[in-house]
């Protein structure tokens, strides 16, 4: 099948979904003559013009703002935000407007948009470019999060993003946008909510996301080298939470390290930590561990960051302590 | 503009009718019928009454906190909107919303936003999608003086500007942000509303109780904004006779200043007066007019009060698209 990169599945679902539906448009910050900071938006201005794909001023706020109002007006709007760490300047048109419009309008109204957004560290750019915001919005009723790991999933969950009525976030790790895959030309959906079991096991079940889905399938691989055979779940969708996804492997294993890059303390993956204990806590074997980041800012240099950040060492220690418990 | 009887008779029945709502809804919030706080909007009749007349059903509203009025005459059955004040399930958002989130899109009236100057920014989307659908219709955004505190009204202003989106901005200069006078925290030349002027903005300063002045300006405005000729700043100066919420003693204003609003700039006496004079209608006309709204109020009075709560389990309806949230 053909290869694309992470950036271009994106790409091209949102020409894809452009050219299908007029009242698809996409908005943010350098998204039209420059085609985004990231790239991510290029051709679509030459081929849909200022109408359909808005350079804004810098104003998150109004970027959102823009969105919710189009969104209630029955546009489908894709709005950008260059960083993840910016949407701090629109927070609350998602949490106070985008989340509720739904419920406000006793169910009348819809608000079907799709914030676009790269987050995650490793890239050298310190505390305001680095962060990781799911758990930012998780105490959000309203809110679907969606966070692909894969340019197949990248172009198929933005689809479904795109034609789902709900408001999504959809994060896009910034080190994955040069990683390649197979990706179909046709138009496609990944239905949401729906995780992925990148690769079976019986002794202990790894669930993470994004980037850490990778260091978890590493540590997976050298943990199978000393015949402790790991299950990797990749999430997909981290809200609404496949709970039987995670659930069927529980069962399975009975133990779980949860892995996710933001700090630990509040961290998004503690709500499935609590969700495993409340239901399947008969199931467990040991406690429940996670490897995230530190809690601390992203610092800048290279080696302040290399230690903010999780890694395949403390994964598998941590696998050990649950199969040695 | 020369206003026909039948326009100038609207604007009258129309100030009365929310007078008498917000006296009805004052008095049952005191008497604890009605959960929570209210803004009433007594006082500020014209700013809503003439306005709301300038525009069209499908004309996009966002009502500010203080907004019974707009409200009112956005064109739901005026029932629902006292019964969603009331809580009731008959409300026109089943009693999720209250007294600050009356909203209806059959009529588009978004709904305010509690969060002050957050509707400066949503209502750039309406309006761009006005322009993006190639209709005429205008978005009308209502803030008060304490917003011009707040980022989103300029960052929006820079945007509607630019892209000449139809907006007509109401600034309901009432003085008051609570108990803050807007002059105490606030630095700008001889208006506030002279802030649009640095962003191209053309803004026009009315006497906000006089409702022909506030209707003429909107039409203006809203005109302008049809014709592609983007966005004005009304700003229209009032006063709220009520403290901030039912309640409120609003011990921060002097009497007096109280007593000069009330009696010598009232909205309401300030019409009656001007069409007496003119022999546009009689004393005992406008009597029958008031008459008429506080019979229209009645019962609505009688539909809220005789309405329904709401059924526990709707408190977790329609938060999700096609997705149920787990109950008790």
């Amino acid at each position: 099948m053909r290869k694309l990169s992470f950036g271009k599945a994106i790409n091209e679902a949102l020409d894809q979904e452009m050219e299908r539906d007029e009242k698809v448009f996409v908005l943010g910050e350098d998204v039209a003559k420059m085609g985004g900071d990231f790239g991510i938006t290029r051709g679509l201005w030459k081929k849909y013009g200022d109408k359909r794909v808005k350079d804004t001023p810098l104003s998150e706020a109004a970027i959102l703002g823009i969105a919710n109002g189009a969104a209630m007006a029955g546009l489908r709007p894709v709005a950008e935000i260059m960083f993840a760490d910016f949407i701090t300047e629109g927070y609350d048109q998602l949490v106070n407007n985008s989340a509720k419009i739904h419920f406000m309008f006793n169910g009348t109204v819809t608000c079907p948009l799709v914030v676009r957004t790269a987050n995650g560290a490793g890239f050298h750019a310190a505390y305001h470019h680095s962060q990781t915001p799911e758990a930012w919005f998780l105490n959000v009723p309203g809110l679907y999060i969606v966070a692909p790991s894969t340019p197949y999933e990248a172009k198929g969950l933005l689809i479904a993003s795109i034609r789902d009525d709900n408001p999504v976030i959809f994060l896009e790790h910034k080190l994955l946008y040069e990683m390649e895959g197979e990706v179909p030309e046709e138009p496609y959906m990944v239905e949401l909510g729906k995780a992925r079991v990148r690769k079976e096991g019986k002794d202990a079940t790894l669930i993470a996301s994004q980037r850490m889905v990778y260091l978890a399938l590493e540590a997976a691989e050298e943990l199978s080298k000393e015949d402790i055979q790991v299950e990797v779940i990749d999430l997909r969708t981290l809200f609404p939470l496949d709970k039987d996804a995670i659930f069927d492997s529980v069962a399975k294993t009975g133990r779980v390290v949860l892995v996710n890059e933001a700090p630990k303390t509040g961290n998004y993956v503690n709500e499935i930590s609590q969700t495993i204990n409340e239901e399947m806590f008969e199931f467990l074997k040991a406690p429940i561990k996670r490897v995230t980041g530190l809690d601390a800012p992203t610092a800048f240099a290279p080696k302040l960051e290399e230690y903010y950040l999780p890694h395949k060492e403390d994964i598998i220690r941590e696998v050990k302590e649950i199969v040695e418990y | 503009m020369n206003l026909s009887k039948e326009t100038l008779k609207e604007l009258y029945y129309n100030m009365v009718l929310i007078r008498h709502f917000e006296e009805v809804v004052d008095e049952y919030a005191k008497k604890g019928y009605i959960p929570g706080f209210v803004h009433l909007s007594t006082g500020q009749e014209a700013c809503q009454a003439g306005v709301m007349k300038a525009l069209k059903e499908t004309d996009y509203k966002f009502p500010d906190h203080r907004s019974h009025g707009v409200c009112l005459l956005a064109g739901t059955p005026k029932e629902r909107v006292l019964a969603e004040i009331f809580g009731k399930k008959t409300g026109i958002s089943g009693g999720r919303g209250g007294s600050m989130h009356i909203i209806d899109i059959k009529c588009r009236n978004m709904g305010f936003n509690a969060i002050q100057g957050a509707n400066l920014v949503t209502c750039l989307g309406t309006a761009f999608a006005s322009q993006y659908n190639n209709t005429q219709d205008v978005t009308a955004v209502f803030f008060g003086d304490g917003t011009m505190g707040r980022g989103e009204v300029y960052e929006g202003m820079n945007i509607a500007a630019k892209w000449k989106l139809p907006i007509l901005y109401v600034l309901v200069n009432n003085r008051y942000a609570i108990s803050t006078r807007v002059e105490d925290v606030h630095s700008y030349p001889e208006n506030l509303s002279d802030r649009a002027q640095g962003y191209c903005i053309p803004n026009e300063v009315i006497d906000g109780n006089d409702v022909i002045a506030v209707y003429e300006a909107a039409s203006k405005a809203v005109k302008r904004a049809r014709e592609g000729e983007g966005p004005t700043v009304l700003e229209l100066l009032t006063y709220r006779w009520q403290g901030m919420f039912s309640g409120d003693p609003a011990a921060y204003r002097p009497k007096e200043e109280v007593e000069i609003w009330k009696e010598e700039r009232c909205p309401i006496k300030r019409l009656r007066e001007k069409l007496v004079q003119d022999k546009t209608f009689t004393t005992e006309e406008l009597d029958k007019l008031n008459k008429e709204s506080l019979e229209e109020i009645q019962g609505m009075l009688k539909y809220a009060l005789e309405s329904p709560e709401p059924e526990p389990e709707e408190a977790i309806k329609h938060v999700y698209v096609g997705r149920e949230v787990q109950g008790r």
